[in-house]
């Protein structure tokens, strides 16, 4: 037996210390998510990501700075100091973070981090493998420009990157989701039929550097921590049988065997996603958002893009045109059938980005191909940082409604 | 893992594989007095069967590595592309094979994830891996652990090259040695890296060949020890591609020992505190024999 | 928090520059506080505006720099003290808004 003891007092720290996670209430993550009291504030969304995390019982969070991330992560470390979080440290570079971060989740415990554009790319080939690798891990994604001319702007164009990976995704609107999201992710991801990652992306600066009010719980809550027996593969942890139990070395081998188990596995994570949607709903009471159901002309966005479109229903509204909103809070797993019933009796569908590739666009046409008469214009798009007026989605709207249906961008 | 945890129900034991009965009954595992090298044949190794290459230098010293671990049945061994993992990958402990060059960055989770989960329980990282995957592709992450004195083992499986992809220089080829890649001759040295090592404040530090297997097991032990109690400690061995190198099969421990000879001389750095640190153990050791 | 008293409407910056616009109304005139994303974060702010609202019904209005409010954008680093200013504006726009009421009889 080691001569460690559970509760060494870390250096600097008075002989009598607790560490503040260990004051906080477990409780039910239903209950925290549905039936707390909650009290409002109005803070900017890297302190909502804070007071999620206070309540998230995360083990290890790993950091490294990249703007706007780098304010969350730093309130992270904050919170490992009153010892809300167990391990923390500032790794070299974002592949040493994205590898360490799995290496983490491996060995069973709560794993936290995240990053922002660029350094999402950076970590990419680490982040890819965490599927396959049946790694839960939350990442919080703060989207930036990632191409060249270098920027700092909000633009959402890296989602595209992780849509198929096999990770869970969610995309918040605003501070409230980021806060809200990231409770449901660490829950769904650790779901013994789901174990996997789980991003959880918000717009850079629109979200994590602007206020906005968000409900929550009291911090003497916390989620219940990781069990890592529990998973659909073991942990990393020598406490299984060590019969050759290396999950992946039969695959390494260029055979007929390798292709079938690497096919098999695959088929399995994708499937893995798709399992979690009961789990999100559970949480977030459905994958989308509906504004006036039925109506002809629908606006379907996810991300900050839905609080544009919001004031565009209003707006519209006032003129007396009914115009329709669907919020796509998960991207992964994409709500297929909740949009499809969604958009029954739309004529036309917009889809409001702030990236020039679209993707979403491309999600609900790949989702709607065949099975809905509507068409689906494809914009307005902003991109590189550009600003999203309520106007251009009012004109892009008006231009619609004249004699040209097929009006595309 | 608790020995309940190995040992199969009475119902299934005559159905499982043999060398799986062997392991239970006679593996390396909870024992009061670990076997030794000079024990070998008389137990059941943690790897036996592999796809290595005939005579290959490194599947001998990955043996002895294994037989070297202190705790193996709390131990976790992390590797990345490359000859060494077609061997480590078969050997009855838990190995994480992830993306080339990610070792270090994922053994420092690893090692912090398992610390925070089995407070009472010491689980022993050892991050063994080619030049190519430490050196080269890894060499930040290498570099960070070490800097950050992450409590893990890094074993360097050196061969001088990439011997996986068949041949290719790397940054502790020698300078002048043609290979692929390096079609005139490889333009710069070898890397220090037992230098940079020691510039970078690992507790312990060893060089060695594949000569003395009583000694390449002594050093593991060692490393392992430093790295649960002090800080980082890395072994870099010399282990040749046969292959590659064109060293005839039954000349693969002639060169062993001439190399040894001429550049890779057995040599321990250890700093002060786990100087005392080991001497304590090793104390503890002798009075138990 | 800033005050729900006289709020008519909270939404999305309209001119998608991110962050919240709050529209207070009282007696045809009113305030408009934006708190928009910043770099820095310490740099956050309130922006305010004094409108004057085009109808009773719709949130029409324009920007009115000729009270003895303001003769410019407002900005404030806190939320008390736009509380502070809205409270001195609210009793303002009520003097305002019964004096034209008498002009007008």
């Amino acid at each position: 037996m080691s001569t460690q003891t559970a509760s060494k007092v870390p250096e600097g720290k008075p002989a009598d210390w607790v560490p503040a996670g260990d004051l906080q209430e477990v409780v039910d993550p239903e209950w925290l998510m549905h039936e707390a009291p909650r009290t409002t504030e109005f803070i900017t969304g890297s302190e909502a990501a804070r007071e999620a995390i206070r309540r998230c019982n995360v083990d290890v969070a790993i950091s490294y700075p990249i703007t706007p991330q780098s304010e969350t992560m730093q309130q992270a470390g904050y919170l490992y100091d009153e010892g809300h979080i167990k391990e923390y440290y500032r790794a070299e570079e974002e592949i040493g973070t994205m590898s360490a971060i799995a290496g983490a989740s491996r060995a069973g415990v709560r794993s936290l981090t995240a990053t922002s554009g660029p350094g999402l790319m950076r970590g990419l080939e680490a982040i890819s493998s965490w599927p396959g690798a049946r790694t839960p891990v939350v990442l919080l994604n703060m989207c930036r420009v990632i191409n060249t001319p270098l920027a700092i702007q909000p633009d959402n164009i890296e989602i595209s990157f992780l849509l198929n990976t096999g990770m869970l995704h969610a995309h918040g609107e605003n501070q409230q989701d980021f806060y809200d999201y990231t409770l449901a992710a660490f829950m769904v991801s650790e779901e013994v039929d789901v174990t996997l990652p789980a991003t959880v992306s918000v717009d850079g600066f629109f979200v994590t550097h602007a206020r906005g009010h968000v409900s929550m719980t009291d911090p003497k809550y916390k989620l219940p921590p990781r069990d890592g027996w529990r998973s659909a593969v073991p942990a990393m942890d020598n406490e299984n049988p060590p019969a050759r139990i290396s999950r992946d070395a039969p695959i390494q081998k260029s055979n007929f065997i390798s292709y079938h188990m690497h096919a098999s596995w695959q088929q399995e994570v994708f499937a893995a996603v798709r399992r979690s949607a009961k789990y999100w709903r559970k949480y977030l009471g459905d994958l989308i958002e509906v504004v006036n159901p039925g109506a002809k002309e629908m606006i379907i966005a996810s991300g900050a893009a839905v609080s544009q479109a919001r004031e565009c229903v209003r707006q519209s509204e006032e003129k007396g045109i009914e115009v329709g909103l669907i919020k796509v809070k998960t991207i992964r797993p994409f709500p297929e059938e909740e949009i499809l019933n969604a958009v029954q009796g739309a004529e036309r569908i917009y889809v409001p980005e702030f990236n020039q590739a679209g993707w979403l666009h491309k999600e609900v046409c790949s989702t709607l191909y065949g099975k809905c008469k509507a068409d689906i214009i494809a914009g307005p798009r902003v991109y590189g940082g550009m600003t999203m007026p309520t106007e251009l989605l009012l004109d892009w709207m008006a231009e619609g409604r004249k004699d040209n249906p097929s009006y595309t961008f | 893992m608790s020995l309940a945890n190995l040992t199969p129900s009475p119902g299934f034991h005559k159905w499982l594989p043999v060398e799986y009965r062997d392991l239970v009954e006679h593996g390396p595992y909870f024992r009061d007095k670990k076997p030794k090298v000079s024990d070998m044949g008389k137990f059941k190794e943690i790897v036996e069967e592999h796809p290595m290459c005939a005579g290959c230098a490194m599947t001998l010293f990955i043996r002895l590595v294994f037989i070297g671990l202190p705790t193996p049945e709390h131990t976790v061994i992390v590797g990345t592309a490359g000859c060494g993992r077609l061997a480590i990958s078969q050997g009855s402990i838990p190995f994480i094979y992830g993306n080339y060059g990610d070792t270090n960055a994922t053994a420092s989770g690893l090692k912090r994830g398992l610390e925070v989960r089995f407070p009472n329980q010491h689980k022993d990282v050892v991050v063994m891996a080619g030049d190519g995957g430490l050196i080269d592709i890894g060499f930040q992450h290498l570099m960070h652990g070490w800097f950050r004195q992450e409590k893990f083992t890094t074993i360097l499986l050196d061969n001088e090259v990439y011997g996986n992809t068949g041949g290719q220089e790397s940054g502790m080829t020698r300078q002048g040695q043609i290979l692929k890649m390096a079609p005139r001759g490889k333009k710069t040295g070898k890397i220090d890296a037992l230098g940079l090592a020691k510039v970078s404040k690992v507790d312990y530090v060893a060089r060695i060949a594949p000569t003395n297997p009583a000694r390449v097991a002594r050093t593991v032990r060692r490393a392992v020890l430093v790295a649960r109690e002090v800080g980082s400690s890395y072994i870099q061995a010399y282990t040749s591609c046969n292959i590659e190198y064109a060293i005839p099969t039954p000349d693969v421990m002639k060169d062993a020992f001439d190399v040894e000879k001429d550049r890779y001389g057995f040599e321990e750095i250890i700093s002060d505190r786990a100087k005392e640190f080991l001497a304590e153990v090793e104390k503890k050791d002798k009075a138990k024999k | 928090m800033l005050t729900d008293k006289n709020l008519i409407l909270t939404r999305a910056e309209p001119n998608g520059n991110g962050g919240v616009q709050f529209l207070y109304k009282v007696a045809g005139y009113g305030v408009s506080a934006i708190n928009r994303p910043q770099e820095e974060i310490s740099q956050l702010n309130w922006e305010l505006e004094i409108l004057k609202y085009a109808d009773g019904e719709s949130i029409k209005f324009e920007v009115c720099h000729n009270t003895d409010l303001a003769d410019k954008t407002l900005v404030f680093y806190n939320d008390k003290s736009v509380n502070e200013f809205l409270e001195k504006a609210f009793s303002y726009f009520e003097e305002l808004g019964s004096l034209e009421n008498m002009l007008d009889k």
